[in-house]
């Protein structure tokens, strides 16, 4: 509980603190003008958006890594990113007048939620979602989407569109209070979900037929733990992008400290997603400024080395 | 073969002989390259810039193919195509038989023109990066492609055009002296993720040849990624948004334009939607500055009567 404690406490400091740190310190006790601007219409907008993408990658990825039974799975494993990706790239080529301001968000939500769908219907086998059908129906979903998107931006002799992807690598500059409400909304419902089911996901991580014995329906579980993380994933990428490390490693440094009960895991995964992702945009900011680095290259760059040196030092997921 | 037999034996005189032999061979292919050879007759633009510039001095019937960003002027479009400018298409250039490929250090990989001199096919490199060099790159370009007359007139052009906006601008071409500045501009590549026109690109020159700050040209890249707080904190007095191609640039940056509406020049409508000439550094870079002059100058004014 002590280690809980502390992680919570570090997590919440480094949350308020990356608020006033940027390329200018601002010092929350003396706001003029500029400062006030920068804070409320800028840095705080981008701080919650981190929060959330981050909380909802990590969560994602502790969730998925016990229903797929993999320690290789991640969020964006099942080529929802990729759905997103394509949508967005299409919404770039044809126009933003579709949908006004957002419609590079909106469409990237619903090229995720169509591909999570596309994926759980390809997984479905049986009658129930069966883990490795999920996985090898996420990749080749997910290599088919990217594959059209290099096609697309191959043959464009659009500059703007190769511009204008990088926002898919992560990019939180532009976050906006406008999304955060429905970031919000929809990460937090998916979070929820999945929490509501955790014993189900203790139960499945033991394997179907003690799950069943144990009471719970491995089919119903799973179901809804899928939707759980396609919710997370998609409004994790149509926020900021795609920021890599956090889905696939934040589970397992969290797992050594708490253990692999995902009542624990599942909350303290999101907390501790949400905080390196705001830590790791904070550092982008602020050290090579005016220059920004986009948030995903330090994300793994601080997290990779950690995540080595427990790997060394202990096992992981009892191997 | 009488001379070698009087060398018979004596195998420091022959090393002298091979030696001078391959002095004459390097120096003659050396030769064969520059001025003796004919003038090229099909020529490969591996650069939009490249391709307006043969379009300026007059070469337009010798280019055999260009990239497919090759778009200006309109005709260029029509010349066959051999793929983009980080990755020509080995094969569509060899297949259009050129004399010379003319390629840049700007956009071109390297080894695309190592390639090239493997196959046996004669490169040009076009390496004016910046507007001060671009004159004497255009100069030389002609010389080699047997147009010198036509590209001398044409970097007098662009050299008078240089000088005249040095005399309206406070800045010299190299950026020298540091006097008087008019004032702070940011320029504005693309708004999301936010890309800015930095250090070394033909933007920048023609900002400080106009005598103005440009306020992203200590980045030391030539196009960074910026911080919107940046922008906030140095407050440009004047905005220039570039267009993109197949982008409505103006409601493409409504979102960047909402994070800064509290800066003067936001507020006070010095925010200017200009072309895209500046982009590449060839002929229309004339036009380019005139544009750039015409809105740095109406924001002067502006300012000068809000002041009043």
């Amino acid at each position: 509980m002590k280690r809980i404690t502390l992680l919570i406490i570090v997590s919440i400091s480094i949350l308020f603190v990356s608020v006033f740190i940027g390329p200018k310190f601002i010092n929350p006790f003396n706001l003029d003008d500029t400062g006030r601007q920068i804070i409320f219409s800028i840095r705080l907008p981008r701080v919650l958006v981190s929060i959330l993408m981050g909380s909802a990658l990590g969560a994602s990825g502790a969730v998925l890594q016990g229903l797929l039974r993999n320690p290789l799975a991640d969020p964006y494993i099942l080529g929802i990113s990729s759905g997103a990706t394509l949508m967005a790239a299409f919404g770039l080529l044809f126009g933003k007048i579709i949908f006004g301001l957002f419609s590079i968000p909106l469409l990237a939500f619903i090229g995720a939620i169509f591909t999570g769908i596309a994926v759980g219907v390809m997984g479905y086998k049986r009658g129930g979602l069966l883990p490795e059908r999920l996985l090898l129906a996420g990749i080749g979903i997910g290599f088919l989407f990217s594959s059209i998107l290099m096609l697309v931006m191959s043959i464009s002799a659009d500059e703007g569109l190769k511009r204008a992807m990088l926002w898919m690598f992560g990019d939180l500059s532009m976050a906006d209070w406008l999304l955060i409400p429905y970031g919000f909304a929809f990460i937090f419902a998916g979070l929820l979900l999945s929490l509501w089911r955790v014993k189900g996901l203790n139960a499945l991580i033991l394997g179907d037929e003690i799950a069943h014995s144990l009471g719970f329906s491995p089919v119903k579980e799973r179901l809804i733990l899928f939707i759980s993380v396609g919710l997370m994933t998609a409004s994790s990428v149509s926020l900021g992008g795609i920021v890599g490390f956090i889905g696939l490693l934040i589970p397992h440094i969290v797992r050594y400290f708490v253990g692999s009960d995902c009542r624990f895991l599942l909350p303290l995964s999101a907390l501790a997603g949400g905080t390196l992702l705001c830590m790791a945009d904070t550092i982008g900011r602020t050290i090579m400024s005016p220059t920004e680095i986009p948030a995903g290259i330090i994300t793994a760059i601080i997290g990779a080395p950690y995540f080595l040196y427990l790997l060394r030092k202990r096992e992981i997921m009892g191997v | 073969m009488e001379h070698l037999i009087f060398l018979k034996g004596n195998y420091k005189s022959l090393f002298y002989y091979f030696s001078l032999c391959s002095l004459w061979l390097i120096i003659f292919s050396s030769l064969s390259g520059t001025a003796f050879s004919a003038t090229p007759e099909r020529i490969v633009s591996l650069a939009p810039s490249v391709t307006e510039i043969l379009y300026a001095i007059g070469l337009e019937d010798k280019i055999v193919a260009v990239t497919n960003f090759c778009d200006y002027p309109p005709q260029a479009k029509e010349k066959p195509k051999i793929g983009g400018m980080s990755n020509p298409s080995l094969e569509a250039v060899v297949s259009s038989k050129p004399d010379i490929v003319v390629m840049t250090t700007d956009g071109n990989p390297k080894e695309f023109e190592d390639r090239l001199k493997q196959l046996g096919i004669k490169t040009y490199v076009f390496k004016s990066r910046q507007l001060a060099e671009l004159p004497e790159g255009i100069r030389e370009l002609g010389m080699s492609l047997g147009a010198k007359e036509k590209a001398y007139k044409l970097a007098e052009e662009i050299e008078t055009k240089l000088q005249k906006s040095e005399v309206r601008g406070t800045h010299p071409v190299d950026g020298s002296q540091k006097s008087e500045v008019k004032g702070k501009a940011l320029f504005i590549v693309w708004p999301e993720p936010l890309i800015v026109a930095g250090p070394g690109t033909a933007i920048d020159d023609a900002l400080q040849l106009l005598g103005w700050e440009n306020i992203a040209s200590d980045t030391g890249i030539k196009y960074p990624k910026y911080s919107i707080e940046e922008v906030i904190l140095r407050s440009p007095d004047v905005i220039l948004i570039g267009k993109s191609m197949g982008v409505d640039t103006k409601e493409n940056s409504k979102g960047l334009l909402k994070k800064l509406d509290m800066l003067e020049a936001v507020k006070k409508g010095r925010v200017f939607y200009t072309g895209d000439t500046l982009y590449r550094l060839g002929p229309r870079i004339i036009e380019g500055i005139d544009e750039m002059a015409g809105y740095l100058n109406r924001s002067q004014k502006s300012e000068a009567r809000s002041q009043k």
